[in-house]
């Protein structure tokens, strides 16, 4: 680890150490870097999970008072939770299906074929990501309240469904862009038509970015809670019911759905990676 | 036959287009007009609303009022974004090109945060910075900083809160775009006898432009319309952001005409701001993928 | 009103040796269910007939008495039954709790018991104006709100009575409410004949502060002084009519008889405070947690949330400051158009039989509106229980009551004007 330097009578003055901590620092300083990002990275999250083994005397779960696993013995424990996580995972569920089929369909056609106005599709697909939740979740408040549509779970849903769409175009099309097409002409020239081609060969080619940007809409769309605000009315969702409860004190059992919700994810992952690498394995 | 086959072929990806643009323009497009229709209603709820023109000293009226927050969500959001940009850019090099086998591992950290709700994330936040909390609490103790000083409640910590927040949006573009860089564009600057400052000043770094634009417009953007961070790291009067105040004009005091005005300033800025900064940067890969 | 307080007594005897905060917790506990005990066996040794109207006798000095059905002249049509479901929006933690998980509540649990509908309770009133937001739009239009029973603070509640949302409680199926109702409460101007609301629990506002921190304080003016002990961890409410009254009394002025000028000079007051750096934040429920973590150490409080707060932080200490304090009512409300109007009626006449009043109050620590409910806690067998019916925040004495005063009711453009300066203070 130390660099050869000449170093001639170097005991008496230390440009050795300075350069030699030169040297370290541009060899693995960005390593301690990155280690420490990741560090900060995680620390709200080590948080979470720590204080969802906690027992709290108040209401508020903010100071460490003893290891318990009461909460994870009764992750429903708290008044109203039940009902919001549900209500969250079906309007993730659902909301998750549309989207992805409405932009994986958009992502096709913006990829696969050239037409009269692919530009401006570009640029609109690409508006609601650019505007802030707060605008999109005003506007559709705005909208339901003039036409006089009461605002429930089913407006949380489109608007769900709108946000979503474009994450998904956006991670199906860079999954499309480097399709092979020669596989799909080989299967045409082969006798396929259009339409067993894309079942047979596109389609499970690019499943995987479909489950990528599915995966995607559904963190989107459990997590949301600007645009859910704005547009709930009465229903309460997981992220409105933490938002609802933390002026009281945070039931150590959301910390444990979080938690939860998590682990859910990252096996997720884990599991689709493990799957990828054995697909390219075999 | 082949006429049909022809014709058949041309209309098919508006097919594929109409369903996703339909939900779009009804669920977007149309909020969209309905508001900027809403920002020229006088009246009230209960009262009913009213169209006029006249009604554009809506807008006069919600810039002069709320400028200080308008001031504010800028500094704030162009703050951490830079904050952002300066704990993403490290990061993510060193994930691209010292990255080796651990690249997607690492990755993954990076975007593992995502995984919680994100609320939890800035609860977990107010947690750590409490006045004598894990943070301060010991730092306190060890008699390093008054009793009286405080995280919460200030800029700083709704800066840090939101520049935590969009880490992932800035780290994983840059990445992107470092990753497609030639490394032998990196090795033919060394053979011209360029140090390693120069390469990256030179050649890495402008190539990586298109993921640091595109990293600080998902940053930026979204910051400027926060109000979570405002409200639960920032607490105080002198922190509230355009953010909050659209929320509370929309939610608590039901003014739609006002909310309306601001919200559509804010989008009118976020573009402005975006034409801008594109022409400085003199890139406009926005659209086409550099995400 | 906003911010309620309870918070679930937790648990473990093993806790007890080790903290006598817990350990009166643990009391607690027994007093809730001493107070269930006293509150269903009252009820069961009064009446066990099916009658809606029996009520349970309260103690010996007060005068609730049992309104017998009539049957006679009762309208000949069928008489209205039960429905299978109440949807009940309240405050939260503004009920009583058992220590179950999820928690239940005795008195909704009791209701249940008798009538066989199932209260559909939720804790969705976190703020007079959002949750107005929500009911809103329904009530304009005409169509039901989904909900058959609202909790909203007198301002609020004057406000949805004065536009004419509210359905007129039919007072023959009320007999408890109409016999137990405090006079204090009866002939307001927004319901002169005592049929379009029911008081559920009132409270104070005054100063709530962390003793050992701040010292003994009983002066407004301490909140306007920036004295480095508190300096930077006060908080205000951000409810208008509780700072502002506040703010008033501190200057001298009356809340009852407030005028634009005095209020537009006392919001100029409260810049002066949140400028120099004194106050921290204008916060509703959250203050609570603030004090007890430490984050805060002064402000101006709602009186049960500080004695709730005590068990956690036995520090802390509510006093009506020497200038006043304001005093505020929260209502129950038929909305219009609601599915159960019926059964909601039952439930308020449920919830003003002392016995009932009394467990609910007894958990909630406010002021109760209904007569007898304090002979009831201090009948309690729970020595702590009993000990309730002299505290002067729960059952204010006279003297009291001569320093608090109400808020006058505001005219809509004078509401809007104020939100309006309100929310420029808040920085809103």
């Amino acid at each position: 680890m130390t660099a050869p330097t000449l170093e001639p009578r170097a005991a008496a003055f230390r440009p050795g150490v300075g350069r030699r901590l030169g040297r370290w620092l541009s060899r693995y300083g960005l390593f301690v870097y990155t280690g420490l990002a990741i560090v900060y990275l995680m620390l709200p999250i080590a948080i979470m999970i720590l204080f969802s083994f906690n027992k709290p005397v108040s209401k508020s779960n903010f100071a460490w008072v003893q290891f318990s696993l009461d909460a994870w013995l009764n992750p429903f424990g708290a008044l109203g939770l039940e009902s919001a996580v549900l209500a969250s995972l079906r309007i993730a569920f659902v909301s998750t299906l549309v989207a992805t089929i409405l932009g994986t369909l958009i992502g096709l056609a913006l990829t696969r074929y050239t037409f009269r106005g692919r530009g401006a599709t570009n640029l609109f697909i690409f508006l609601p990501m650019a505007t802030p939740e707060i605008v999109l979740g005003a506007s559709l408040l705005t909208m339901f309240v003039s036409i006089g549509q009461p605002r429930n779970e089913l407006t949380i849903l489109i608007a769900h469904i709108m946000f979503n769409i474009s994450y998904v175009v956006v991670t199906v099309r860079a999954r499309l862009t480097g399709f092979p097409r020669h596989l799909e002409e080989a299967a045409m020239d082969l006798g396929a038509t259009e339409w067993v081609t894309f079942w047979k060969v596109t389609f499970p080619l690019i499943f995987p970015g479909i489950m990528a940007a599915a995966l995607l809409a559904f963190s989107l769309s459990i997590d949301d809670f600007v645009i859910t605000n704005f547009t709930a009315g009465q229903t309460v969702t997981f992220p409105m019911y933490i938002y609802g409860s933390y002026r009281i004190g945070v039931p150590v059992q959301v910390n444990v759905i979080g938690t939860i919700i998590f682990l859910t994810a990252v096996g997720a992952v884990v599991v689709s990676t493990i799957l990828q690498r054995r697909d390219r394995a075999a | 036959m082949g006429a049909q086959l022809r014709r058949y072929r041309f209309v098919v990806p508006y097919l594929l287009l109409a369903p996703g643009l339909l939900w779009l323009a009804v669920y977007y497009v149309y909020p969209a007009v309905q508001m900027f229709i809403a920002s020229f209603w006088s009246g009230s709820l209960s009262q009913g609303y009213t169209f006029s023109l006249s009604n554009w000293t809506t807008y006069t009226a919600a810039l002069d009022r709320y400028q200080e927050q308008f001031i504010r969500s800028i500094v704030f959001a162009g703050l951490a974004t830079l904050l952002t940009f300066a704990i993403s850019f490290p990061l993510a090099y060193t994930i691209a090109f010292r990255g080796g086998r651990y690249k997607n591992l690492l990755l993954f950290l990076v975007i593992a945060p995502f995984f919680t709700s994100f609320l939890l994330r800035v609860i977990s936040w107010r947690t750590i910075l409490g006045d004598d909390g894990l943070l301060l609490g010991p730092i306190k103790g060890a008699g390093l900083v008054p009793e009286d000083f405080r995280l919460l409640a200030t800029p700083l910590a709704v800066i840090t809160g939101i520049a935590y927040n969009f880490l992932p949006f800035m780290t994983l573009p840059i990445y992107v775009s470092l990753e497609k860089i030639d490394r032998r564009l990196l090795e033919a600057g060394q053979d011209l006898y360029a140090s390693p400052f120069m390469t990256f000043r030179k050649v890495t770094f402008p190539l990586a432009l298109p993921g640091i634009f595109a990293g600080t417009l998902l940053t930026f953007i979204p910051a400027m319309g926060d109000y979570v961070n405002a409200e639960l790291l920032g607490q105080t009067p002198s922190t509230r952001m355009i953010g909050n105040v659209i929320q509370s004009r929309f939610l608590t005091n039901n003014d739609y005409p006002t909310a309306a005005a601001l919200s559509f300033i804010l989008m009118a800025g976020i573009l402005v701001s975006v034409a801008v900064y594109a022409r400085l940067l003199g890139t406009e890969e926005l659209t086409s993928g550099a995400v | 009103m906003i911010r309620r307080p309870r918070f679930a007594a937790p648990q473990e005897e093993q806790m007890s040796e080790h903290d006598p905060i817990l350990g009166r917790r643990i009391t607690r506990r027994t007093m809730l269910q001493g107070t269930a005990l006293a509150g269903v066996g009252a009820f069961l040794a009064a009446c066990g007939t099916s009658g809606q109207s029996a009520a349970p006798t309260p103690g010996p000095s007060a005068q609730p008495t049992v309104a017998p059905t009539d049957a006679a002249t009762a309208p000949p049509t069928e008489k209205p039954k039960p429905s299978d479901v109440l949807n009940f929006a309240n405050w939260p933690l503004y009920i009583d709790q058992d220590e179950g998980s999820p928690p239940k509540s005795p008195t909704l649990e009791q209701f249940t018991a008798k009538y066989g509908t199932k209260v559909n309770y939720a804790e969705a009133v976190n703020d007079n104006d959002q949750f107005f937001g929500t009911i809103q739009p329904p009530l304009q239009a005409g169509q039901d709100t989904g909900w058959d029973l609202v909790v909203l603070t007198d301002w609020m509640a004057s406000r949805v009575i004065r536009l004419g949302w509210v359905e007129t409680i039919d007072t023959a199926n009320t007999p408890n409410f109409t016999a137990n109702e405090s006079d204090v409460y009866k002939g307001v101007p927004w319901d002169p004949k005592d049929n379009l609301r029911a008081p559920w629990q009132s409270g104070m506002t005054g100063l709530g502060f962390d003793e050992s921190v701040t010292g003994a304080l009983t002066s407004l003016a301490s909140l306007w002084t920036a004295d480095p002990r508190w300096k930077g961890r006060v908080w205000m409410l951000s409810e208008m009519r509780d700072t502002v009254g506040l703010t008033l009394l501190k200057m001298g002025k009356k809340p009852e008889d407030v005028t634009e000028a005095e209020a537009t000079a006392a919001f100029a007051e409260i810049t002066k405070a949140v400028d120099a750096g004194i106050v921290r934040s204008f916060l509703g429920n959250d203050y609570k947690e603030g004090l007890v973590k430490g984050d805060l150490v002064l402000g101006t409080a709602w009186s049960g949330d500080i004695i709730q707060a005590q068990l956690e932080k036995d520090t802390l200490k509510f006093v009506i400051p020497d200038e006043g304090g304001v005093l505020w009512t929260d209502n129950m409300l038929i909305p219009k158009g609601a599915q159960h109007k019926y059964t909601a009626e039952l439930m308020i006449d449920w919830v003003y039989q002392p016995a009932i009043a009394a467990q609910i109050a007894a958990y909630v620590q406010y002021v109760s509106p209904v007569k007898g409910a304090k002979e009831a806690i201090a009948a309690s067998t729970d020595p702590e229980v009993a000990a309730l019916a002299t505290n002067p925040l729960m059952f204010p004495d006279d003297a009291t009551l001569a320093k608090v005063h109400i808020f006058r009711a505001l005219t809509e453009e004078e509401e809007k004007s104020f939100n309006d300066q309100f929310s420029t203070v808040m920085g809103n």
